[in-house]
């Protein structure tokens, strides 16, 4: 299974569960679609979501109660909105501690003259 | 350009051509290729629906829909033990807990007579037939339910068809248990394990045929918001 459709995939990979849940924290609700949109505007199309990754994460977020969602019916379809729950800001504010803490680590074995300055 | 009624009645008849077969995902893929499709209008405007389908589609990659439906029914799994548990351990708190150590006491005491063997496989024998009677009950509620709302939900086939299927696996052992147990039941080690088993297994067996089932409506209203619109 393709998890992202992009060239240096293996980087982000792990990555995933973290980006759904700050775009969440950001945006209050939203749906699958919208989700892989806002990730290639904000990338400006580096970083794609393939569907296969993005629905499997978010039902596995709903099961384990970190998202809730909400049904609309918006043209002629339903829409299934996702939320996170109070769980889920928790777990948002401790992932991206984690992916900060990573980011800097990673500085430090990259760029180690960078990093003492 | 808009997708139109007629085409996502096409994509929801498409959904099922893949294998989902559940109108909660169904649902919600159907809004994602819609989305898709009004996308690419938006490039290629003159490119027809089905054409425009397809190309949605193949962003799933190689599997379809495989991937999602798998891992949707993984993840769904979990939520029916997360209710299964949340049930059960109502047992263990006052007013149920009473019924619970009675079940224990009974079976307790039945172990300790000189026909252990004999009420081993009796209890187990009645277990068995009573989930034996109530998975055809169950299966033919859920045949009865899917008639009339022309619906399949996920958790609902789980609620219906899954109760206690591993149980039934365990009570197949029965034969087994009868030889063996003969030579344990002097031990009162022994008999106080078996009465603790056999005391959450009764109560498994009748949460998960029984008050589950009952409370489906609920948990489906819970579980999709869709389900009641």
């Amino acid at each position: 299974m393709y998890i992202w459709f992009m060239a240096n995939s293996k980087l982000y990979k792990g990555s995933l569960v973290t980006i759904i849940l700050k775009l969440l924290n950001e945006s209050n609700k939203m749906y699958g679609y919208e989700i892989t949109q806002k990730v290639k505007e904000l990338t400006r199309g580096e970083l794609k979501i393939t569907e296969g990754a993005l629905y499997p994460a978010l039902h596995k977020l709903e099961a384990e109660g970190l998202l809730e969602v909400e049904v609309k019916k918006v043209d002629n379809r339903l829409r299934k909105y996702y939320k996170l729950t109070e769980k889920g800001n928790k777990e948002t504010v401790s992932k991206l501690q984690e992916l900060q803490e990573y980011i800097k680590t990673m500085q430090v074995l990259v760029n180690p003259k960078l990093s003492l300055e | 350009m808009k997708i139109s009624q007629d085409e996502i009645q096409d994509l929801y008849a498409f959904t099922r051509q893949h294998f989902v077969e559940h109108y909660d995902l169904q649902t919600e893929l159907v809004d994602h290729l819609a989305n898709d499709i009004e996308s690419i209008w938006i490039k290629q405007p003159k490119l027809y629906y089905r054409e425009a389908r397809d190309k949605a589609f193949k962003k799933f990659g190689v599997f379809g829909f495989m991937d999602v439906l798998e891992k949707r029914h993984k993840a769904m799994n979990k939520k029916y033990i997360k209710y299964l548990w949340l049930e059960f351990k109502k047992w263990f708190a006052l007013p149920k807990l009473l019924i619970t150590l009675t079940v224990f006491i009974a079976f307790y005491t039945a172990f300790s007579t000189n026909m252990a063997s004999y009420v081993l496989v009796l209890s187990y024998g009645l277990i068995a037939i009573w989930c034996i009677f109530k998975s055809i009950q169950l299966n033919r509620q859920f045949r009865r339910r899917k008639e009339k709302s022309q619906k399949k939900w996920m958790l609902e086939e789980i609620i219906f068809k899954q109760a206690g299927g591993s149980a039934l696996i365990l009570i197949s052992q029965l034969p087994t248990w009868f030889r063996i147990s003969g030579d344990y039941f002097d031990s009162y080690g022994f008999i106080i394990l078996i009465s603790i088993f056999s005391t959450l297994f009764v109560l498994w067996m009748y949460v998960s045929f029984e008050l589950l089932p009952n409370k489906a409506e609920d948990l489906l209203n819970e579980t999709y918001p869709e389900f009641s619109l």
